[in-house]
């Protein structure tokens, strides 16, 4: 007989996300899944170690950090985490994954073309992907069921990841909600479609990990933060209030994209003043955003990526950092994988 | 400088996170202003609350590699501590330079902070300076030709303090010569009393007392001098000296040890001693009014 373990997580008034913590039953009666028939949407896959390995590991702590919840988007060809592509003020963080990153045996089938996107608590995920870790066992199934939970009377969505050994099997179900409907993927595909665009101007950030203890440090001094950017490969954080001024200068980053040559430098004057003429000379951008969003974004730190570059998006539109991932042993880009985040602009700014 | 003038100070010092500890140790709570007075000697940044606790923190100027002073009367100015703790803060931060510059004062009278590292990275900062307020200057100052004095480890002082917050709001501080011996006492919803002896155990280093001695202090005043100590003088081992003075004042002194980074510094076990670059923090407490019992 299989010994089947199943997780539950539900609230009685339906609301997925209010409550983190997971209810565990032990089952011995095992009905089987009703895969998701809506629409006759289907999404089944086997998910690769390498692909658990990123996922529990790298991706699913740093979106949690941003936020507990967000969008799972499955066309045919990518998977997609977004945080806040449909809610606008928050931070935007979007990492695709081509399928073959993730999974073999990849099925999705739905009457919107082959795509399905939904909402998960990324602490579940993370709990059931790091549990089927532990299990010395076979392949890691990955599927959209529809099924009544415990104590339930409507089927409800899930995600069950089953993994299968020799002689037991854990299945478990991590509540997600109902598949988005037509409109709103078509929106979150043009959201998606609308965060594809590179700023000009892109300066690579010289350690990440350096400028998060940074970061940490100017939150306790202030709330908003204005970044600058030169097109000579300054970066300058400033901080400012009627009390106090406090700042962070880098010179000479690499720069990706539009690129002049540094004026001749002026050692003795102020960086502030320095990041002033620069902008009046049209060879900077500056932009303020929130401290929280900055600090935020500086959590993909966790994805271990490659190298990470700083962009103000044309007439300061949003900042934009952008995290590059080598495929491994070498110092090529991975095209197979992306991720940058888009921090909303609270002023203008003089960009 | 914009204005050409020489500044009146401009100093610069490698342990900055030393700095931070020191000043940390006397910010006991979240909006402090503080009083600063530069001159030849160094720099004393004074703290106070309800005229009945007051700490000072003495940065001498040899715990600096450069001290150039240039003014004629001593300056002195106000600012947040806590705005001042969480700047120099960030100068601690792995990615900055070691080395931090200290200015004042700035085109708009600010206090100004930067790093110095011949890098391509620089922290700055300006904080804004306030016309100081009169503050009492000297009001705890004690002159006793014999002061009533002892030096306690300051884990163990910490300890102490920390242990009496349950019974009520005061602490009573007894001296006794004979046998000499040193007991905080607080009662309320119930009584506790911690006996420190000098000559059976280790964790009084040192004693003064000639006459029996006992007064009473706020709670929180009292708390407020060990809350934040530094771990490092509680890692180093080190001493506190407590002294009372003229009218039941309780002065308690700590020594933060200031080290080159990079460079070991070498710590006697126990002692009140006096390492080359220390930043000296001295805390003063009233006694409480009534009850004041002085034998």
């Amino acid at each position: 007989m299989h010994y089947v373990l199943r997780w539950f997580h539900r609230d009685p008034d339906g609301q997925l996300w209010k409550h983190p913590g997971c209810e565990i039953r032990h089952l011995l009666n095992y009905n089987a899944n009703t895969e998701y028939e809506e629409g006759r949407m289907k999404f089944k896959a086997f998910l690769r170690p390498h692909g658990v390995n990123l996922l529990e590991r790298r991706f699913i702590p740093a979106f949690d950090k941003i936020g507990r919840v967000c969008h799972l988007y499955l066309t045919r060809d990518h998977a997609i985490l977004l945080h806040n592509l449909l809610n606008g003020d928050g931070i935007q963080a979007i990492a695709q994954f081509k399928k073959e990153v993730l999974f073999e045996d990849y099925r999705i089938s739905s009457q919107n073309d082959d795509r399905i996107a939904l909402a998960v608590d990324l602490g579940l995920l993370h709990r059931a992907l790091r549990s089927s870790v532990s299990m010395d066992g076979d392949r890691l199934q990955i599927k959209l069921v529809k099924k009544r939970a415990v104590a339930s009377e409507h089927p409800m969505p899930f995600l069950t990841f089953e993994s299968k050994g020799y002689r037991s099997a854990v299945i478990q179900d991590v509540p997600v909600s109902k598949p988005l409907s037509r409109v709103d993927v078509h929106h979150l595909q043009t959201a998606l479609d609308m965060a594809q665009g590179l700023p000009q101007t892109l300066v690579q950030v010289p350690d990440l990990f350096q400028l998060q203890s940074l970061v940490e440090r100017l939150k306790h001094v202030g709330e908003l933060l204005n970044v600058s950017i030169t097109q000579y490969g300054d970066l300058h954080l400033q901080v400012s209030s009627t009390l106090v001024t406090l700042g962070t200068e880098y010179r000479k980053l690499r720069v990706l994209g539009v690129q002049v040559d540094a004026p001749a430098v002026d050692d003795s004057i102020s960086a502030s003043a320095r990041i002033e003429l620069a902008l009046q000379r049209g060879e900077a951008s500056s932009v303020q955003v929130s401290m929280k969003h900055f600090a935020k974004s500086l959590q993909c730190y966790l994805t271990k990526p490659d190298s990470a570059f700083y962009g103000i998006a044309s007439q300061g539109a949003c900042l934009t950092v952008i995290f590059q991932f080598f495929i491994p042993g070498t110092r090529q880009t991975d095209r197979s994988i992306s991720l940058h985040c888009r921090l909303p602009v609270l002023d203008t700014g003089t960009a | 400088m914009s204005n050409g003038e020489a500044p009146d100070l401009v100093c610069q010092l490698d342990d900055v996170q030393g700095i931070v500890d020191a000043l940390t140790s006397v910010r006991w709570k979240k909006h402090q202003d503080a009083l600063v007075e530069l001159s030849e000697h160094g720099i004393v940044l004074v703290v106070e609350e309800s005229g009945c606790l007051q700490a000072k923190v003495y940065l001498k100027k040899d715990i600096f590699h450069l001290y150039e002073y240039g003014a004629e009367e001593r300056p002195r100015f106000g600012l947040g501590l806590g705005l001042f703790v969480d700047c120099l803060n960030t100068f601690t931060a792995p990615a900055c330079s070691t080395t931090l510059e200290i200015r004042y004062p700035g085109p708009d009278m600010q206090l100004l902070l930067k790093s110095v590292d011949p890098v391509d990275a620089c922290i700055y900062a300006e904080i804004r300076t306030r016309i100081p307020e009169t503050i009492s200057w000297d009001n705890f100052e004690t002159t006793v030709t014999l002061p009533v004095s002892f030096t306690v480890k300051s884990a163990v002082l910490k300890e102490a303090i920390d242990d009496l917050e349950w019974p009520g709001s005061s602490i009573q501080i007894m001296l006794n010569p004979v046998p000499p011996s040193v007991s905080f006492r607080s009662e309320g919803h119930g009584d506790l009393q911690i006996d420190l002896h000098y000559e059976r155990t280790d964790v009084l280093v040192a004693f003064q007392c000639d006459h029996q001695v006992s007064h009473r202090y706020k709670y929180k005043f009292i708390r407020a001098t060990t809350s934040n100590i530094p771990s490092s003088v509680l890692k180093d081992n080190r001493g506190s000296k407590l002294t009372i003075g003229r009218g039941g004042i309780l002065k308690i002194q700590h020594l933060v040890a200031l080290v080159r980074p990079g460079v070991h510094h070498h710590v006697d076990i126990g002692g009140y001693q006096t390492p080359a670059r220390v930043a000296y923090i001295e805390f003063y407490v009233k006694p409480e009014e009534e009850d004041t019992v002085n034998g």
